[in-house]
């Protein structure tokens, strides 16, 4: 039998906190729809989506009514859009983006990923053409995200591939202007893509992965921030250890709805079960921010000498609660600080507290990387590049996934705010120091060699 | 459950909270050469009350065992007590494969609240295994744990719980224990249709 305490604990956290399982993203290989006739291409890859995802929505929708746990998002990612390209041009790429848009919409999904290119080592044909039309596909769809693998541990920096992002990336921003350069923001690059991560923009089916699979983020800034508060409530004279352990407890209880909701969703869509990813992504929503509990731990301006501590100790404390709760932890699993989807965080890039650097400093602990950063649209290509350079080697280095979500924002100026809407929140223009100053590094080109530490076989 | 000895009842003793209640109750029972084979209790503001499955080798004299029980060495102990035998092949209160769920509900305290949810619950016959309810400032909260036939349409049945809700101004939830276990308990989550 439960204990009151038990029920009135979990209610608070699921309908006063706002635990919701953030995406439920249905996995699919999409490996059998390649073929020389792109009309093929598109016909099959409709059909396969549409006979895997019609129901998505709907089991969805039945699980969450039956634990009162909302499902806010649910997502499709196919395997990388890469291997569809083989011997085709652009043409074809903006064909098969616009089959994936429709077959997403048709299945009441809001996102689809895995409009993806692995370029970690070098740039193929079918990698070129998918990275060359990014500017449009990311324009010409509402539904489709990309993202480009371009480093990892056991290959280094593909050099080249940086600077050809540093160079598109400005391009989809051009191409989507007149909503702010927003296409950006469905475009992630990569070092060490995870192959079962469910959250967008980077969501893809790896390889090794099954013909389909449901992975699930659950989220909750909100539930560990509110569990923080009330300890502190009860007990002011806490340490940072005893802190840790509220946020590890907590993480636990959140990956624990994720794999219950996740595992019956999969059961309902008759396919297996994939991973939990625990990351605390925040949303734009007031009290749905990491930000908040950077300042709960003590760090009163986001930014601030001890912000890259306070995330190092999140991040390490969600980890270890979402691994003792479920053995089925996967994905980015960690902490988000995408700074236009988190009020706190966007808050204080405002007040000019938070800048690009100190950034920088906390992905290296953080689970992602530089994620959602508006910056002025007359930052030159080989800046953006370098700054992707960047966080790459914080990814390579340091054996951890880490990402770049950069927009440019066409004609906007260092301070200005720009509005993405919705779940992509609302960020001021970051200022780019010393811009300009790294061309002569990008134009080296090739490729920064893998690290000794790649050297464990 | 099977009782120890052939002779088995059901007893219940309801007192003001103190120390000693369940030492007194045991050696009652002890005294009466008797087993308890089951037990439970629970304090309510202040008030006690036990519930227990007790049996004998021989039927102890019932009129003797509870003046053990109500007087001891003559003095008035404050225990109430019933007796009943024990029955215990009991056909299950619901028939048919069921799953666990909590309805919680909370609003503004007035008579006659916990009646109509659960007089809808029993309409459905849906058995209520525990019951929760406290007052606090004017509000109240309500917890049952529920068995629910399979047949039910769970959508239907949430709905028609709200709707009672928004009725008496009450936020009602029906949700699975699942949810409640994997939140809470580091045991594995039940799988559908294992009963209670």
């Amino acid at each position: 039998m439960l204990r009151t305490d038990e029920i009135l604990s979990t209610i608070q956290m699921l309908h006063a906190e706002h635990l919701d399982v953030r995406t439920v993203t249905l996995g699919i290989n999409v490996d059998d729809c390649a073929g020389p006739d792109v009309g093929l291409i598109c016909r099959k890859l409709r059909q396969k989506l549409t006979r895997f995802a019609r129901e998505l929505v709907g089991v969805c929708d039945r699980v969450a009514a039956k634990y009162g746990v909302p499902v806010t998002n649910k997502r499709l990612a196919i395997s990388a859009a890469e291997f569809l390209l083989a011997g085709h041009g652009e043409g074809a790429a903006v064909d098969i983006a616009a089959a994936l848009d429709s077959a997403a919409a048709e299945a009441g999904v809001d996102l689809v990923g895995g409009f993806t290119a692995y370029c970690e080592k070098g740039i193929t044909p079918a990698s070129g053409v998918l990275i060359d039309a990014l500017p449009l596909v990311l324009s010409r769809t509402q539904r489709v995200c990309a993202s480009v693998n371009l480093a990892s541990r056991k290959a280094g920096i593909n050099m080249d591939a940086v600077a050809r992002m540093g160079r598109i990336i400005p391009a989809v921003a051009a191409a989507t202007a007149e909503r702010r350069g927003f296409g950006a923001a469905k475009l992630c690059v990569f070092a060490n893509i995870p192959q079962d991560n469910p959250f967008m923009a980077g969501a893809v089916l790896g390889p090794g992965e099954p013909e389909a699979v449901v992975n699930v983020g659950v989220s909750g800034p909100g539930v560990v921030a509110s569990a923080l508060r009330r300890r502190l409530e009860l007990q002011p004279h806490l340490t940072l250890g005893d802190l840790a352990e509220e946020i590890k407890i907590t993480a636990f209880r959140v990956t624990r709805v994720g794999e219950l909701i996740g595992r019956e969703v999969a059961d309902g869509l008759g396919v297996p079960f994939g991973i939990v990813d625990l990351s605390l992504a925040p949303t734009p929503a007031v009290g749905d921010s990491v930000g908040d509990i950077i300042r709960i731990l003590g760090v009163d301006r986001i930014g601030a000498p001890g912000s890259t501590a306070a995330v190092a100790l999140l991040t390490d404390a969600v980890k270890k609660g979402g691994a003792f709760a479920s053995s089925s932890v996967g994905g980015l699993s960690g902490t988000f600080i995408p700074v236009s989807e988190d009020a706190a965080l966007a808050q204080a890039a405002a007040a000019g507290h938070l800048v690009l650097e100190k950034l920088e400093a906390m992905t290296s602990v953080c689970s992602v990387g530089l994620d959602m950063i508006a910056i002025p649209g007359d930052t030159p290509a080989e800046t953006i590049a370098a700054i992707i350079a960047d966080e790459m080697a914080i990814g390579v280095i340091n054996n951890k996934t880490t990402g770049a979500r950069i927009i440019p924002v066409p004609g906007g100026k260092a301070g200005e705010k720009v509005e993405f809407g919705g779940l992509f929140g609302s960020a001021p223009i970051m200022e780019v120091r010393n811009a300009g100053a790294s061309a002569g590094f990008v134009r080296f080109g090739g490729r920064i060699p893998a690290p000794i530490q790649s050297l464990n076989d | 459950m099977k009782p120890r000895f052939d002779n088995a009842y059901v007893l219940n003793v309801m007192a003001e909270d103190r120390p000693g209640i369940v030492a007194a109750v045991s050696r009652a029972v002890f005294d009466a050469r008797g087993n308890i084979d089951s037990c439970s209790q629970t304090v309510l503001c202040g008030y006690f009350t036990l519930i227990m499955i007790v049996s004998f080798p021989q039927p102890p004299g019932e009129a003797e065992f509870l003046q053990a029980l109500a007087r001891p060495g003559g003095r008035d102990s404050g225990f109430q007590v019933v007796m009943r035998p024990f029955v215990a092949e009991r056909p299950a209160p619901v028939a048919g494969d069921c799953d666990n769920f909590v309805v919680t509900c909370f609003g503004p305290d007035s008579p006659g609240v916990i009646h109509r949810f659960s007089a809808l619950l029993a309409e459905k016959g849906i058995n209520i295994v525990d019951l929760y309810g406290q007052l606090s400032g004017g509000q109240f909260v309500l917890i049952s744990q529920v068995q629910i036939p399979r047949q039910w349409d769970l959508a239907m049945l949430q709905a028609d719980l709200e709707h009672l809700g928004r009725e008496q101004e009450y936020t009602v939830r029906l949700q699975h224990e699942n949810v409640f276990i994997a939140t809470n308990q580091l045991r594995l989550t039940r799988p559908e249709g294992a009963g209670p």
